[in-house]
């Protein structure tokens, strides 16, 4: 019964892709809400499907098409698949029930009917991707998701902006799925199907080097630190909808790749653990440091997504290390926090992303400077976008707390018993991961105060108002996801069967609330009620002007200058003389910026170095019908010699 | 009946012959001795499928050899030698990456690798003799030492030529080792024929005047320099 249910799950999204196709030159709104509701539909079943799966334990499998022996096509669902397939459908439909609103906002006409077929497809592609029996199929759907997001990315194509990033989202999807490929390959060779089976020997070259391009794949696709650089072009560009179901699911869908290999297919060696940990922190560290420098709203959301990521793979390599070490309580505790977050993440960031394409609907601004006083225009989305950065910055009782803190319940709780170099390492991990969760704190208390609170500094904020209720009814089923994923942490592990050393989280919430209720209610009766008419200085705040409050670049200073030699900001100053000797001056432009660290010292010359063999190699193609008939000649010459020698 | 000892011997003197000839078709500049060194490569190798008639008495042995004496040492050298009464040309003194002299040394050279690779593929067949080992090994070179003048020189003429005597090579092969069906023996002397005759097409013309076929053989660079003018 739950294989029908997923087909037609799998049906409605199809028809939601196809149903704007048929009607794509009509610019109807009943076609795109037609599409959408079939994804909430999908949706739904889809989390009713996963839901079984994941408390019944039940493994549902079943083939489509089977060409030869060695390859097919068929897709099975365990409770690690149905797991990611919940986080794919509790996301995608409130989503959709926000994009519904959305895209009508938006302009290009008919073309936002292919804007919600392509969505409707993209997420059809994840579910595909995770529901896979075996490597070959894994490979195909995740070819798909990158082509499908490629074309949600494009959607405004004829803004430069998002031609860069649309080329520079497609060359790292092509990268990591050139990656995927070669481990994919590499795997197959030595296990000899393409079936996700054990292969057992790690210290074999091609399981090495299977599981190194495999690692470097889904890297790139979930945005790990060095190859990160797409997430904060991709996610800007796009549509709303389309960043929340980036940063929500398919980073996500990267994750599930890596435990999926690491679980069912490799036997990992501890060194690998320590690669994926140290991988983890550095983009966690690294992904707050520029977020907290980023003044794009959606730009800082996709480095707040690199942190995450790193968040998450800090607990898979945990996993890895404690599994390598023969500690299964404590592995499995890492990789249920990093599982756990992975669902949190993309509750509250594609929460965040709904809230903040809002904000920018509003006031058609992304840069947060120019925003400010919204609480007051829109009451409701800020309440929204509060609760979602209340849970991203880890604070009770909200999910990402209880999240986090497993992970670290793991990594203290390890301290006790690994060897003492890991212990090292362990503490090392630790402190970055603590300041990691301190600067996103003050991360999302900068966003929340410069976006919501004050006056606003634009006539745009100024004039915003609160955006329809269609737009609002998604992101409330988020945050109200949030809130119980929070509050019920502990009840839900104890329902699933899984025992974790969590405190009850309804308890810390009850506490926080009465607390919070007691110093209102002395501040209420304690607080003095006298008028004060102030003058001279202006401190009150009557006379204010927006222009000389505390700006979000004001906030982020003091981090700045802490962390200027990771920032490296680069001065260029150019000047123009009348004369040779250079003392009459003319002109001249001086300019700070922030450098593009990677980009300048990694992309670009990587991508001079392509450029340059490429040129080179292009020198064979030379337009002359002797040469070509030297290379056949040599070819040929070769191919004897081999076969005479071999 | 001629005594099969006789005959081998006959055989291999048939095979140094073709190995002379396309040495003198590698390193020669006149190009009418080219047509003419390549219409009696075609007999040698007709001669060599009626010797091999003798030894084996296999009907498609005298089929090839008739096919072979029609079209290569008399069509196609007429439509060649057609070619080259209109477009004077009787000096061949351009090339590319080898010089004659080079390619001589070089297809020497290429011989003795072509006897090593073969004898070590074929060790492990039964040779019925090593009258037919040698045969393969004259073939294969033949077809390199074709290909040689192709990418050698810069004339399409000498080209067509180094790909006529290319396909010498590869009947030549077929005959001592594999045994080519004989319809696609036929259907590449047919294949043959027609690229000659699109040459001569192109390079002469049906029905052009001779300005214009000058101009085409600029535009198709079948000439190369204006001395060759008339």
């Amino acid at each position: 019964m739950y294989t029908e249910t997923f087909l037609i799950a799998a049906a409605l999204y199809a028809a939601g892709f196809s149903i704007p196709l048929i009607w794509w030159s009509r610019d109807l709104r009943a076609v795109r809400t037609l599409s959408l509701s079939c994804t909430i539909l999908a949706s739904l079943l889809l989390g009713l499907v996963s839901v079984a799966v994941l408390v019944s334990g039940n493994v549902i499998t079943f083939m489509i098409y089977r060409p030869l022996a060695e390859i097919s096509f068929g897709f099975s669902i365990d409770r690690l698949s149905g797991f990611f397939l919940l986080v794919i459908a509790a996301v995608s439909a409130p989503v959709a029930l926000y994009a519904s609103e959305y895209y009508e906002h938006l302009e290009g006409g008919s073309r936002r009917n292919l804007l919600a077929g392509c969505t409707n497809l993209f997420i059809l592609a994840m579910v595909l991707v995770v529901a896979s029996a075996d490597m070959l199929g894994f490979f195909f759907f995740w070819e798909l998701m990158a082509a499908a997001s490629f074309l949600l990315v494009m959607y405004e194509y004829d803004n430069p902006g998002t031609r860069k990033a649309g080329l520079f989202y497609f060359i790292m999807t092509q990268l990591s799925t050139m990656f995927v490929l070669f481990g994919i390959i590499a795997l197959s060779f030595r296990a000899g199907s393409f079936r996700f089976s054990g292969v057992a020997v790690p210290a074999d070259p091609v399981v090495l080097a299977a599981f190194l391009s495999l690692f470097l794949g889904f890297s790139i696709k979930a945005g790990i630190i060095p190859f990160h650089k797409w997430l904060p072009y991709a996610h800007p560009a796009s549509p709303t909808p389309v960043s929340a179901l980036m940063s929500g699911l398919m980073l996500k869908i990267a994750v599930y790749g890596l435990v999926r290999f690491l679980l069912d297919v490799f036997a990992p060696d501890l060194w690998w653990g320590i690669l994926i940990l140290l991988a983890g922190v550095i983009s966690a560290v690294l992904g707050v440091i520029y977020a907290l420098k980023e003044h794009d709203i959606k730009g800082m959301l996709a480095y707040s997504s690199i942190e995450n990521i790193g968040i998450i793979f800090m607990g898979i390599g945990l996993f890895v290390i404690f599994s390598a070490e023969s500690l299964p309580l404590l592995a499995g505790i890492s990789l249920l926090a990093a599982l756990f977050h992975s669902l949190n993440h993309a509750l509250f960031k594609s929460l965040l992303f709904l809230t903040a394409g809002s904000v920018v609907h509003a006031t058609h601004t992304r840069d947060i400077e120019h925003m400010g006083g919204l609480a007051c225009h829109m009451p409701v989305t800020s309440a929204l976008f509060f609760t979602g950065s209340v849970a991203i910055a880890a604070l009770p009782p909200l999910n990402g707390f209880a999240s986090e803190l497993l992970l670290f319940i793991a990594i203290f709780t390890s301290i006790t018993v690994v060897d003492p170099l890991l212990k090292v390492l362990f503490l090392v991990c630790l402190a970055l991961f603590a300041l990691t969760s301190a600067l996103a704190a003050a991360c999302f208390v900068k966003a929340f105060g410069s976006v919501f609170l004050a006056l606003p500094r634009s006539p745009e904020s100024a004039g915003a108002k609160e955006v329809p209720r269609m737009m609002l009814a998604g992101p409330v089923l988020l945050a109200l996801a949030c809130i119980v994923l929070g509050l019920g942490a502990y009840q839900l592990f104890v329902l699933a069967g899984i025992s974790v050393p969590l405190p009850d989280m309804m308890l810390v919430g009850l506490l926080l609330a009465v607390m919070a209720a007691l110093t209102w209610t002395a501040l209420y009766f304690t607080a003095s009620r006298a008028e004060r008419i102030s003058e001279t200085w202006g401190c009150g705040v009557h006379l204010q002007e927006p222009s000389a409050e505390y700006t979000g670049h004001g906030f982020s200073e003091p981090l700045d200058i802490i962390f200027s030699s990771i920032y490296r900001t680069r001065i260029r100053n150019e000047r123009v003389f009348f004369d040779q000797k250079n003392s009459i001056f003319r002109e001249g432009t001086a300019e700070i910026r922030l450098m593009k660290v990677f980009e300048e010292y990694l992309y670009l010359p990587a991508a001079r170095f392509s450029l340059a063999s490429a040129t080179r190699i292009a020198r064979f193609q030379n337009g002359c019908l002797d040469t070509y008939l030297l290379y056949v000649f040599i070819t040929v010459i070769a191919v004897m010699v081999f076969l005479g020698w071999s | 009946m001629i005594d099969t000892a006789l005959v081998q011997g006959i055989i291999r003197i048939l095979l140094v012959c073709i190995i002379i000839t396309a040495a003198y078709i590698i390193s020669t500049r006149n190009l009418l001795s080219l047509v003419s060194m390549y219409s009696l490569q075609s007999v040698t190798l007709v001669c060599l499928a009626l010797a091999l008639w003798v030894l084996e008495s296999s009907p498609v042995l005298l089929a090839i050899a008739a096919v072979s004496l029609v079209s290569k040492a008399i069509v196609i050298p007429y439509f060649i030698a057609t070619i080259q009464e209109k477009i004077r040309i009787r000096r061949d003194i351009e090339f590319h990456f080898l010089s004659p002299t080079t390619s001589l040394l070089f297809s020497m050279a290429l011989m003795l690798v072509v006897y090593t690779v073969l004898s070590h593929i074929l060790r492990d067949i039964p040779a019925r003799d090593n009258l037919f080992f040698f045969g393969a090994v004259i073939g294969i070179s033949l077809m390199l030492m074709g290909m040689m003048v192709m990418l050698s020189r810069k004339r399409a003429i000498t080209k067509v030529l180094g790909f006529l005597s290319m396909e010498n090579g590869v009947l030549l092969f077929g005959m001592f080792v594999t045994e080519l069906p004989f319809i696609i023996e036929f259907l590449i002397i047919i294949d043959l024929i027609i690229l000659v005759l699109l040459t001569t097409i192109l390079t002469v013309g049906i029905d052009s005047t001779l300005e214009d076929y000058h101009k085409r053989l600029h535009r198709f660079r079948l000439v190369g320099g204006t001395e060759e003018r008339p």
